[in-house]
């Protein structure tokens, strides 16, 4: 038997009223891979991970879930098997729920009940001290808080993290650290990420693979290594790798 | 026989406090740097007080801060001494800023042509006609294709990268000696950005203005100013031509905060497996 990607997305089609956003895209993504997705905004990239998230229920296509197609309307037991991470650290969490609340939630709706044992575990593992538990999100620095949010998807012990730019808009020195904890944690627990990002730094550093969208199509799929050298094939992700390297004069 | 200009602006020892019910807190403490006709970038982290420096001279640092130097001048005229209302000429006439988010500096309920031509007009005596002609010119300066149908618009029919266009003509119109950009590009896309960046640069070089480029974002400062402060809690850790960011060889004579700055970031050359994290010495405050 052969042993299914841990995800798979074929001719996914999404549109927004009259906009097409996101146009027959195919990928897929082997178990413990990290795959990148790179792009500027309205490429459509946000999307994806919605719809794999199931946040977006209006698409056609086919997506695959460690070899099982996947509703529009999602079960229990996928929440357990995919979470996801927001880009605001500020936004994402409730402002008038304590951390502990904040990780005790999806265990309480999942009906899990070793909560304890595993909200000390989740907190222990992003870094968060004990003595975090019962603070309210103000109380928190940016990273700390994108710490509660790693936490949070991950006390569900999920096999797959969505990732949506969890780091721009924390200061570099927080992002480094940041990035660490989530390189650690994929190590340690063989999750599968899918990273979104505009920052082609951090796709390279994060994941072996990426994708470049355009206008909701995928222009080029490529490997780290072609980023690093910088030998993409299409004009648009060379175009993408220069705009990244900063200002020219002349 | 020539006369010696003098600088732009010249700021000592800059402080900027609040006073709060559970104390004080210093957002600069002790900023002096000489700004003339270049570009200067002001690097550092959220809570540096690098907006607050850029703030601080434009007198728009809400109560309950406070505003304190040995020294604040622009063109040699003291700002610490002048009052409320020549500051305010001076602020938009002389001294402009660009912000980092058009999508909330911009009004939403009139046109981008019409709040243009009011930034003129305000400064300048002239007639709404030619206000609006100037501001068509202006439009056309920042390299928007078709000022005519874009005079008309209103924001939220703009994308951002024109919206911030469209904050640099309002910003420009008045022809100030110096534009203070507060992370004019950071809510843009790379390649957006540099179309922008491309705009202010030929600006300076053109016009000969003095540009403050505050931003968080070590590689494009590196890329786009002739000088950098690296600022941390309030305070100058250093200062230091541009393109020595980059040179390996004057690593030695770097401010370990700025180091640590730049270890931290993903670099596609240098792949690493774990990135460094920052160590922050108290002694750097002192």
């Amino acid at each position: 038997m052969t042993e299914h990607p841990a995800i798979r997305v074929d001719k996914l089609n999404v549109s927004f009223g009259d906009s097409h956003v996101v146009k027959d895209l195919s990928f897929t993504v082997a178990s413990g891979e990290s795959y990148g997705i790179v792009g500027e905004s309205g490429s459509g990239k946000s999307t994806v991970l919605r719809v794999l998230s199931g946040l977006n229920r209006d698409w056609s296509g086919t997506v695959e879930i460690a070899g099982q197609a996947q509703p529009k309307v999602r079960d229990k037991a996928f929440y357990r098997a995919v979470q996801m991470v927001f880009q605001d650290p500020y936004g994402s969490l409730h402002p008038k729920k304590t951390v502990d609340d904040a990780l005790a939630e999806p265990l309480a709706i999942h009906g899990i009940d070793d909560a304890e044992k595993r909200i000390a575990r989740a907190m222990s593992e992003v870094g968060l001290p004990s003595s975090f538990r019962f603070r309210y999100p103000h109380q928190l620095s940016g990273g700390q808080r994108q710490r509660v949010a790693i936490a949070r998807a991950l006390v569900l012990e999920p096999a797959i993290l969505l990732l949506d730019e969890p780091t721009s808009a924390l200061d570099v020195s927080i992002q480094a650290e940041v990035l660490n904890l989530l390189q650690a944690l994929r190590r340690e627990r063989k999750l599968t990420y899918i990273l979104v990002s505009h920052d082609l730094a951090v796709v390279a550093h994060m994941c072996q693979r990426l994708l470049v969208m355009q206008f909701g199509q995928g222009v080029e799929e490529m490997s780290a290594g072609t980023l690093a050298a910088r030998t993409p094939r299409t004009d648009y992700a060379r175009q993408l790798l220069t705009a990244s390297e900063g200002f020219r004069r002349g | 026989m020539s006369v010696i200009e003098p600088p732009l602006l010249e700021l000592d020892n800059l402080r900027v406090d609040f006073h709060t019910p559970t104390g004080i807190v210093q957002a600069v403490r002790g900023l002096s740097f000489t700004l003339g006709r270049e570009r200067l970038g002001i690097v550092g982290e959220s809570g540096s007080g690098k907006s607050m420096t850029g703030r601080a001279i434009l007198d728009l640092i809400p109560p309950p801060g406070l505003v304190m130097a040995d020294r604040m001048t622009y063109r040699g005229r003291d700002l610490l001494t002048m009052d409320k209302r020549e500051r305010r000429k001076l602020r938009g006439r002389h001294i402009s800023m660009v912000m980092q988010d058009p999508k909330f500096s911009l009004n939403p309920v009139r046109t981008v042509g019409d709040q243009i031509a009011e930034a003129y007009r305000v400064h300048h005596k002239a007639s709404a006609r030619e206000a609006k002609e100037r501001s068509l010119a202006m439009l056309e300066q920042v390299q928007i294709r078709e000022p005519a149908r874009v005079y008309e618009l209103y924001p939220h029919e703009v994308s951002g990268g024109m919206g911030q266009r469209v904050m640099i003509a309002m910003m420009l119109i008045a022809e100030p000696d110096i534009l203070i950009a507060d992370e004019p590009t950071s809510a843009l896309d790379v390649t957006v950005q540099l179309q922008i960046l491309k705009i202010l640069d030929d600006l300076v070089s053109q016009r000969g203005m003095g540009l403050i480029f505050i931003s968080h974002d070590l590689h494009l400062v590196q890329s786009f100013c002739d000088r950098v402060i690296v600022m941390y809690g309030g305070k100058a850790m250093e200062t230091l031509p541009a393109a020595e960011l980059a040179d390996e060889a004057a690593r030695a004579r770097r401010h370990p905060y700025t180091l640590g700055l730049l270890g931290c970031l993903p670099d596609l050359d240098h792949p690493k497996a774990e990135l460094a994290t920052l160590t922050r010495d108290p002694a750097w405050l002192a």
